[in-house]
């Protein structure tokens, strides 16, 4: 099955998303920031990551401008809650950075799993 | 959940440091940081609600249940979304800003993303020139222009030069008949368009081709420009780069017009 990545730091939110999903029976690793993402990325297991925008470690920008290097074909959603700057900036640089899909928060999960699904076709 | 949030807002890579705008700004940035956080948990309420009605029958009594608690996350949203829209009203207001500040966060924000091979420079020949607009409004602007311009020289070499500049007379002096507009420029060495493309970039929709993006980033920065008192304009060579180029009132004429 399709392995997925959630980039994540709101540990409840992290464990949610992971929950969702093995329930579709993908294969889930998460992390806490984009630090720790791009420790455990393994191009061999990951076809989709989830990744937070605002992170305290690195942030999900660069996770998503660092994984489209390493492996170009990895499907991306972008989730945020936006900061000062507001929603639209940060998702609008996911986007114009490679994210195939954005979520502003609050979203509905089965919404983002349904992406998920879709994306991995 | 991430609470530091609250009390440093621009810890993380939030560009938009509060501290050079005032206690408003604060203020705003901690609404906005406590309706992100409050979005986070929200959203793990759903969820948990979600696969909790996936695992019962459909006249349970918890189905019930579960469906009120979806119910008071979707208070709990829109009182997040009215706390997001105090926080925006109050970023919203136009105040004194130095351009120069704006485009060095936003050139720090974006420089990470954009590949080694682009060039930056900054050619500011009136650093402290200043305009009445909503930092975040001007940041926005700043960043879809950049990102653009980043995005036609793509992996290729290139560099983005972006230019600030306050006409002056011979002696130096700014007045008025030299104009009472900053310039600011935003020149790549890209791929460029042709007449026809530079023509409707500024429609809603419209899209060069490219995958992904709605087709409404420049329109939005065009009316943003408007919104200003300002006015955009672009120029455009085919493999050679394209220029786009603010004209925003300076609020150094708007302080001499309300002295007179």
């Amino acid at each position: 099955m399709a392995g997925v990545m959630i980039v994540e730091d709101d540990a409840a939110l992290r464990e949610m998303l992971r929950d969702s999903l093995e329930k579709r029976k993908y294969t889930v690793i998460t992390a806490a920031d984009g630090r720790e993402a791009l420790a455990k990325f393994r191009p061999s297991v990951v076809d989709l990551v989830v990744t937070d925008l605002l992170m305290p470690e690195e942030d999900g920008l660069m996770v998503i401008m660092k994984i489209k290097e390493i492996k170009p074909s990895t499907r991306l959603i972008a989730i945020s809650g936006g900061g000062m700057a507001g929603p639209g900036s940060y998702l609008l640089m996911a986007s114009k950075l490679g994210a195939d899909h954005v979520f502003s928060k609050p979203f509905l999960p089965s919404e983002l799993v349904q992406k998920v699904k879709e994306l991995l076709g | 959940m991430s609470g530091k949030r609250h009390i440093r807002p621009a810890a993380g890579r939030d560009p938009l440091n509060t501290e050079s705008h005032g206690a408003a700004a604060q203020l705003s940035a901690m609404a906005g940081g406590i309706a992100h956080d409050l979005n986070t948990v929200i959203t793990t309420i759903y969820g948990y609600s979600e696969q909790a009605l996936e695992t019962l029958e459909q006249d349970a009594e918890t189905v019930q249940y579960i469906r009120r608690i979806i119910a008071a996350a979707d208070r709990a949203k829109t009182l997040a979304g009215q706390l997001l829209s105090l926080s925006h009203r109050v970023a919203e207001e136009k105040v004194p800003v130095r351009v120069a500040d704006v485009l060095a966060d936003t050139i720090d924000f974006i420089r990470p993303s954009v590949p080694s091979g682009i060039r930056i420079i900054r050619n500011l020949s009136a650093p402290d020139a200043s305009v009445m607009a909503v930092p975040a409004q001007l940041f926005r602007i700043l960043l879809n222009l950049i990102l653009n311009a980043a995005q036609a020289i793509g992996e290729k070499e290139g560099t983005i030069t972006v230019t600030l500049e306050a006409p002056v007379n011979e002696e130096g002096e700014r007045t008025e008949e030299n104009g009472t507009c900053l310039l600011i420029r935003i020149s790549d060495t890209g791929k460029g368009m042709d007449s026809g493309t530079a023509g409707k970039i500024f429609d809603p929709f419209f899209t060069s081709g490219k995958k992904s993006g709605t087709g409404l980033g420049l329109t939005v920065v065009s009316d943003a420009v408007r919104e200003l008192g300002g006015k955009i304009r672009v120029s455009s060579v085919r493999d050679k780069g394209t220029t786009f180029e603010l004209l925003i009132p300076d609020t150094f004429f708007g302080s001499l017009n309300e002295k007179n």
